[in-house]
């Protein structure tokens, strides 16, 4: 689905990313994980083409990624994007039909979802009424209402309290099996075991580690995946590129 | 095409939504209002006996005009009399002076007076009897004339300019200095809000990273564009909103006064002597009835309506996407930790020029320093409202409408270019060595 070829970001003299390459199965969900600043967040707006990078490039269905491939991207950043003084409901429907919804389609699809997701009062309140979980919850909700095959989460448990966690995990695996690719950055590491069918782990601009989550709990045995997560990062050498260099 | 629209549309919703928009609409025709009845209220309220003296120098106006209950009018020998009468007898009120031309026919009257103005109700009905006389004095000269030939005569008129004795000035010059004063005000609040509220717009959707999630879904073009239009069509209801009140509540006045009014058309038809047909006599009457219309409005008058509200219209269309554009550029610009201060005050300058340069401007509406702003494009929009009032000619005015329609391409298009590098970028602070850069370039 999205193959991420050396990718290189600099700010100024400060190195974001340093010859990044990953590969993100079809249908599968994989997970970026790395301590704060290790470029996780750079990483996703490259594959989203907010920010371009310096060098190297991202392939979407086996070519270069453009910005019509862009539209099939459902992106929730990890700083919520929302008006704050906008309706709910009005804002989650402009937001759809931004994305190619019709009205009907859209007040239909979010009725759904504010019902699973138990904010149907909230339909009139403005947003900045809304408490950060509630915001994150329906920003979750305008990210994926328009299907798109390809799921991009920065952050997504953040704020969120064990009962909703659960929620969102359930909603990110039945998307998962309706098809949509997912890829999510997180601290989270039981989300992680949850959830990821693959993981990579980016330490200081650099991909540590890269498998399937099996495969890393194969080479490591007998270890939770926080501790490899915090063993990996610890003894990282920026030069190794996959879990198999790393052993 | 369909996206643009929809950011429109939130835009636009959005703002009319709000109370402010509300209070502002109402507020305005209020106060205008206000200033348009106080005067009337006064004058149709004044008791008191006023008595003119009439110098006729053209023979067509002596012992013509009528004296009536409030107002007597007295015949005096010569203009330099009359003006010594006017000055030192308190009960001398205003003088009307007919000077004598090579035509038969004058075209103005003048009418002085001392310090305070006449009344409204002095100077209709000075107008009203000049315009009666006048007419009536060419039907009695001309005997068979044709139906054409005498529309053309009722429709001949002849101009009463007012004159402060001591100073000279022209009365209705001071309405053009206020009118065109407020309508340069108007239009330099209007861009300035409106533009301001584009560039907070976009900070809004930039810091709170709205636009990361929108923009896999519209362009940034599409977007920046969505939202001047958006708020400028805010502007344009608020303006026609503006309009229809303030005509509601003028003709409310009107209304409420009505004693005021008939009174005034009564005189009229007293004095009417000539009849030729029933036709004729519709048409006349319903010219002079046109005429009280527009005397009511006295200085404005002269002054075409129409043309100023079209002209304003453009201007403020052109004048505030020129600006609204740039300011979106610098609300793009704008990041958490920069304020956008410095990023405004190239912008905020030119546009506030020909408002601080509106004393100069009063001395000669027509002199180079005016006539050179309202030609500029940054400057054009408020110089140029300032100068409609007082006559542009029609090549500065065409001249001034096409720069300023070309810089406004000139200035979407590069605000396009800034907006679109600018709005995505985070995290540094954005140079002016980065802001040539996107100017010059496809993208960052």
């Amino acid at each position: 689905m999205l193959d991420i070829q050396h990718i290189s970001k600099s700010y100024g003299s400060f190195k974001a990313l340093d010859d990044i390459s990953l590969h993100v199965n079809r249908g599968a969900i994989f997970g970026l994980l790395g301590p704060n600043g290790a470029g996780k967040s750079t990483l996703i707006r490259i594959i989203n083409r907010i920010s371009m990078p310096d060098s190297g490039s991202v392939f979407f269905d086996g070519h270069p990624m453009t910005d019509d491939d862009v539209r099939m991207v459902g992106y929730l950043p990890e700083e919520r994007g929302l008006y704050k003084k906008m309706r709910v409901g009005e804002q989650a429907i402009y937001l759809a039909r931004l994305k190619g919804l019709s009205y009907h389609e859209a007040a239909e699809r979010l009725r759904e979802w504010f019902s699973r997701f138990d904010i149907t009062d909230w339909w009139n309140r403005p947003v900045e009424q809304l408490s950060k979980g509630m915001q994150q919850k329906l920003q979750f909700i305008v990210t994926v209402l328009h299907r798109p095959p390809l799921l991009i989460f920065d952050e997504p448990f953040s704020g969120f309290d064990p009962v909703n966690a659960a929620l969102l995990k359930d909603e990110i695996l039945s998307l998962r099996d309706e098809g949509a690719t997912v890829i999510f950055s997180t601290h989270n590491m039981a989300s992680v075991e949850e959830l990821c069918d693959d993981i990579a782990l980016i330490n200081a601009s650099h991909v540590v580690l890269q498998g399937s989550l099996d495969e890393v709990r194969r080479l490591h045995p007998g270890r939770s995946l926080n501790d490899i997560f915090i063993r990996t990062v610890r003894d990282a050498h920026p030069s190794s590129a996959s879990a198999n260099e790393v052993q | 095409m369909n996206k643009i629209l929809l950011v429109i549309q939130r835009e636009y919703a959005t703002r009319v939504r709000k109370p402010s928009f509300w209070v502002l609409t109402i507020v305005v025709p209020l106060l205008l209002a206000a200033v348009y009845a106080i005067p009337i209220i006064l004058s149709a309220h004044s008791t008191e006996h006023v008595n003119v003296l009439v110098v006729d120098e053209s023979g067509l106006f002596q012992q013509q005009f009528q004296s009536n209950n409030d107002i007597t009018y007295m015949d005096a020998g010569s203009l330099g009399y009359a003006q010594r009468q006017l000055k030192e007898v308190d009960s001398i009120d205003a003088v009307v002076y007919i000077p004598a031309r090579a035509t038969t026919i004058p075209t103005d009257a003048f009418l002085y007076y001392r310090s305070d103005k006449p009344t409204m109700q002095v100077q209709r009905d000075v107008d009203n009897q000049l315009q009666v006389i006048l007419r009536n004095a060419i039907l009695l000269d001309v005997n068979n004339i044709s139906e054409e030939d005498y529309a053309l005569i009722t429709g001949t008129s002849i101009r009463l300019h007012q004159l402060d004795l001591e100073t000279g000035r022209d009365g209705f010059l001071q309405v053009k200095i206020v009118l065109a004063m407020l309508l340069a005000i108007i239009i330099f609040f209007s861009i300035f809000s409106f533009g301001s509220q584009v560039m907070r717009g976009v900070a809004e959707e930039k810091s709170s990273r709205i636009v990361e999630v929108i923009i896999c879904s519209v362009r940034p073009f599409q977007l920046m564009m969505g939202k001047v239009v958006g708020i400028g069509l805010v502007g344009l209801t608020q303006f026609l909103l503006w309009l229809l009140l303030s005509a509601v509540a003028v003709l409310g006045i009107q209304f409420s006064n009505k004693d005021l009014f008939e009174q005034a058309q009564q005189q009229v038809s007293i004095t009417q002597v000539a009849t030729k047909g029933t036709d004729a006599t519709a048409q006349m009457d319903a010219l002079q009835q046109q005429g009280l219309v527009s005397e009511l409005m006295q200085g404005l008058a002269s002054i075409d309506f129409a043309a100023i509200i079209l002209t304003f219209v453009f201007f403020f269309i052109f004048g505030y996407m020129l600006y609204a554009s740039l300011f979106a550029a610098i609300g793009s610009l704008v990041d958490a930790d920069t304020s956008e201060q410095q990023y405004t005050i190239p912008l905020t300058l030119p546009l506030m020029l020909p408002v601080l340069l509106m004393p100069a401007m009063m001395d000669a509406p027509s002199g180079t320093l005016s006539t050179w702003l309202s030609i500029i494009p940054f400057t054009s929009p408020i110089a140029m409202m300032f100068r409609i009032p007082f006559g542009v000619p029609y090549w500065q005015l065409a001249l001034s409408m096409l720069l300023l329609v070309a810089t406004f391409f000139g200035g979407v298009w590069l605000s396009g270019r800034v907006y679109k590098s600018a709005i995505l970028y985070y995290g540094h602070k954005i140079s002016y060595r980065d802001l040539f850069r996107w100017m010059r370039r496809q993208s960052g």
